[in-house]
């Protein structure tokens, strides 16, 4: 098995609704305290594994983000289109981030907007428009937007991927800024199990 | 005392209500008394505030009160609160639970945070929160002096209010960690640290040799000095496991060098094979097993793991005792008279507590160990209670079923509660049949009863890992009403792990952190180096009391035994500290870092064999002892709470869910 030279990236999924789940590990349960799964992809010629955090939802919990927040390369909003308050806490969701995991440069921390479940009932239920969002986005140094239905599998790679790239870039920036190295490491690839990752709905 | 106070009156707006409550306390403050000429040389006091004080428990019943001293040494600020010696209210407060308390020369480099409380009711506290994610307990400024205190600070380190709370105050929060790291460099912590081996000694018998003397006994006088502060922190890093391991040599003096060698090199020496010792048919831990290819070049060598001062096996084979059969139907009656009393409580329990007991007597022997039906209720006694109980749950429960439509939609608070469970309750234990399958009435008495409850404790409502606490409950019960008051009898110990502010599991966290010190020194300074203190790695294991890291069958195996309380009321603590030591060559051997030590200890659920390590955490519940008690804060859940709970309400002051 040949090594190659991986990426590890970290982000932190977060929002009322949706999160990143991992299709036939354990059985659907909330999360407690917070676990993460990791996805390969390959950027640029780059060998990038994403460890995505999944932390527990609840408000109550929110303490805890200080310690599981820590060193992330990017935070992926997700509400649920058809869902007004999922996309009212957006705000809150992003104020909280940024408050516990206390990034080096709020303005420029990577942000990416997941607007999911655009296949519901044909999209008839839909409440928030994509303009709305990108009013949104646009209001926060442009977020990238994404529209996606994990269940029916639309642009959740194209999500993905721009997650990837985002962080990469801001781990490059960082990397020159502070540390003069590159955080990476080295796995062997007959240990990697393939992961499906769907987006699901979910409150909390 | 007064003199010092008068700037003060007009920082604190509850200084009144202060004097009102506190009188009793606030006689112990002979501040001027207490002179402190034993600073450090080129140490300078720039604030000192007398009966500042905490409270262990989440109830005021309790308190200790300190002094609390801002300290300048070559450039770097201090912060430490001792207590007075001798002056708890409470006898029951022995000067180790004070001790435990002792914030000894905290330098500023360290502090994340602090949290100001301005309550209405009540004194003024602050919360000071570690980079580590670590909190202290609330300091109560029983004469004020909360604003005089930030202001000092803030003339000594970059003190900047946070922009989203007003009452949080950030510590040197430089915008470049680098620079965070740098003026860390400079303190004597970080020189001192780098002076301690990194590779204690083996056996921990040369470690006894090195110093004889205890010091930790004076630090209730007065001030120690920083420097002093350093050599003893050395020094007690040692100095339990040592005991301990003195302890242990007596016990094990039959044992010979030579298998004593042998023992450690065939479990620690190569922390894979030690592994796979342990975890026979265990082969399933992915993402563990790919992280121990070779990452970079770091892993080429071994890496060397310290010796382990109290190896689980040789401490198994003399405490932990072999576990026996689940107490049977014959051998239940020979517990009770003939009325149906339990005759020998103390028996029961500990028979419970080394075996379990057969599923069909559990409804009956749980409810008892739960303390919803007492030991000394006869048949009919318990029956009348039942009946009693079964009216009182009904009108509970009829508060939330008699809101109408109309008005759910006037009831935000209801609807959001409400919803919250009912996506909780659908995604609880679905593989146990007993929950399986569409329409299945069992989760609609999981949502009754969880709904329920939310109103019986409005405060504390519904919390994310409550359905999972009941859910064995009402496998056992089959019966919502007997589910409902077991559960409200689980949750008066377990409630404080669901509060906002989380002080439950704060409190068990700073008492496994220091039990995993005291049991296993080198592991400690492990995750002190990984930055892993905290110990949220074990949050779900201490939330869900390990329901997520056993089977069905095990958890309430696990739960029986842990209500028994024989030897401890936290052996779920010395559980944790049993699995990490279980695992501690493995996770030293591959270096693991807070994400991958956090996977692999949620990677472990269904790895776990509950006989073994109730055995180990057994045995070293009876090794730590008296020390072991001393790590836990009164008042640390399942430990009832102890009295009236007037803060606890003012706990609760905003949007409770």
């Amino acid at each position: 098995m040949s090594m190659r030279r991986r990426t590890l990236l970290k982000v932190i999924v977060l929002g009322d609704s949706g999160y990143v789940h991992m299709k036939f590990t354990q059985q659907y349960k909330a999360t407690i305290g917070a676990d993460f799964v990791t996805k390969e992809l390959q950027i640029d010629d780059r060998d990038v594994t994403l460890q995505i955090w999944d932390t527990a939802g609840q408000e109550r919990f929110q303490s805890l983000g200080v310690a599981f927040y820590r060193g992330a390369d990017c935070c992926v909003l997700v509400y649920d289109v058809n869902v007004m308050k999922s996309f009212d806490s957006l705000d809150n969701w992003h104020e909280e981030f940024l408050k516990q995991a206390n990034p080096t440069d709020p303005r420029t921390f990577p942000f990416i907007l997941l607007g999911n479940k655009i296949d519901v009932d044909g999209g008839n239920t839909r409440v928030v428009s994509e303009k709305k969002a990108k009013d949104w986005c646009a209001s926060k140094e442009n977020i990238p937007y994404f529209e996606t239905s994990a269940k029916e599998d639309i642009n959740v790679d194209a999500a993905f991927h721009c997650i990837a790239k985002t962080a990469l870039a801001n781990e490059r920036k960082q990397d020159m800024k502070q540390y003069g190295f590159i955080k990476q490491w080295r796995f062997g690839y007959d240990h990697y199990l393939v992961l499906h990752f769907s987006l699901h709905s979910r409150d909390l | 005392m007064q003199e010092t106070e008068i700037h003060d009156l007009s920082d604190d707006a509850d200084y009144a209500a202060s004097q009102q409550q506190g009188s009793a306390s606030m006689m112990r403050c002979e501040s001027g008394k207490r002179s402190s000429s034993n600073e450090p040389e080129g140490a300078e006091v720039l604030y000192m505030k007398d009966n500042v004080t905490i409270h262990p428990t989440q109830f005021a019943s309790e308190r200790i009160s300190g002094r609390l001293k801002l300290i300048k040494q070559s450039s770097s600020l201090f912060m430490t609160w001792i207590p007075y010696k001798g002056q708890s209210t409470n006898a029951r407060l022995s000067e180790k639970d004070m001790n435990l308390y002792t914030i000894r020369a905290v330098p500023f480099a360290d502090v994340r945070s602090i949290r100001r409380h301005t309550p209405a009711f009540g004194w003024q506290y602050i919360i000071v929160v570690l980079s580590s994610g670590l909190a202290f307990p609330p300091l109560y400024f029983y004469n004020g002096g909360v604003r005089e205190f930030l202001a000092t600070v803030k003339q000594h380190v970059v003190l900047l209010r946070s922009a989203e709370h007003a009452n949080v105050f950030l510590v040197n929060d430089f915008q470049n960690p680098l620079q965070r790291t740098l003026s860390s460099l400079e303190l004597p912590r970080a020189v001192s640290l780098s002076i301690v081996p990194s590779t204690p000694v083996s056996g921990g018998e040369s470690a006894s040799q090195e110093n004889g003397e205890r010091t930790d006994v004076d630090v209730l006088d007065g001030s120690p000095s920083i420097r002093q502060f350093y050599r003893r922190e050395r020094q007690k890093v040692h100095d339990p496991a040592r005991d301990i391991s003195m302890q242990l040599l007596e016990k094990f003096s039959l044992v010979t060098k030579f298998a004593r060698e042998a023992t450690s090199q065939l479990f620690w020496e190569t922390p894979s094979n030690a592994f796979s010792l342990f975890e026979r048919g265990s082969s399933n831990l992915s993402a563990i097993d790919s992280s121990q290819k070779p990452r970079d070049d770091v892993l080429e060598l071994p890496v060397p793991v310290p010796p382990d001062p109290l190896e689980l096996d040789k401490l198994s084979l003399a405490w932990g005792k072999p576990r026996q059969p689940p107490l049977g139907l014959e051998e239940w009656a020979t517990f009770l008279d003939s009325e149906g009393r339990v005759v020998d409580s103390k028996a029961l329990r500990k028979r419970i507590f080394y075996g379990g007991v057969e599923h069909k007597l559990r409804k009956e022997v749980w409810e008892i160990l739960l303390g919803y039906q007492s030991y000394e209720s006869t048949y009919a006694e318990k029956e009348y209670q039942r009946s009693n109980r079964k009216t009182e749950y009904e009108i509970i429960k009829n508060q939330w079923q008699s809101i109408s439509p109309e008005q759910e939609k006037r009831f935000t608070k209801f609807r959001e509660r409400k919803g919250l469970i009912e996506k909780d309750v659908v995604r609880t234990d679905r593989s146990i049949s007993f929950y399986g399958g569409d329409g299945n009435a069992n989760l609609s008495f999981l949502h009754n009863v969880l709904l329920t409850y939310s109103f019986y404790n409005f405060d504390l409502g519904y919390c994310q890992g409550m359905s999972d606490l009941l859910s064995p409950i009402l496998f056992v019960m089959e019966d919502e009403s007997e589910s409902f008051w077991c559960f409200v009898a689980l949750m008066e110990r377990l409630g404080p792990n669901f509060n906002r502010d989380q002080n439950g599991m704060h409190s068990q966290l700073f008492a496994l952190s220091k039990l995993v010190e005291l049991l296993d020194a080198p592991l400690h300074n492990y995750f002190k180096q990984k930055d892993c203190l905290n110990y949220f790695i074990c949050f779900r294991w201490i939330l869900l009391q390990f329901k997520r890291e056993l089977e069905y069958d095990q958890t309430m195996r696990l739960w029986e035994v842990l209500w028994t309380h024989h030897l401890s009321e936290h052996l779920h603590l010395y559980v944790c500290v049993a699995l990490l030591k279980r695992y501690r060559g493995k996770i030293i051997g591959e270096q693991m870092e807070f994400d991958t030590l956090l996977k692999f200890i949620n990677e472990l659920s269904g790895h776990i064999d509950i006989d073994v390590t109730l055995r180990d955490a057994e045995a070293l519940c009876l090794c730590a002892g008296e020390n072991g008690s001393a790590c836990i804060p009164p008042g640390t859940p399942p430990s009832l709470p102890r009295e009236d709970g007037f803060l606890f309400n003012s706990e609760l002051d905003d949007t409770v869910l």
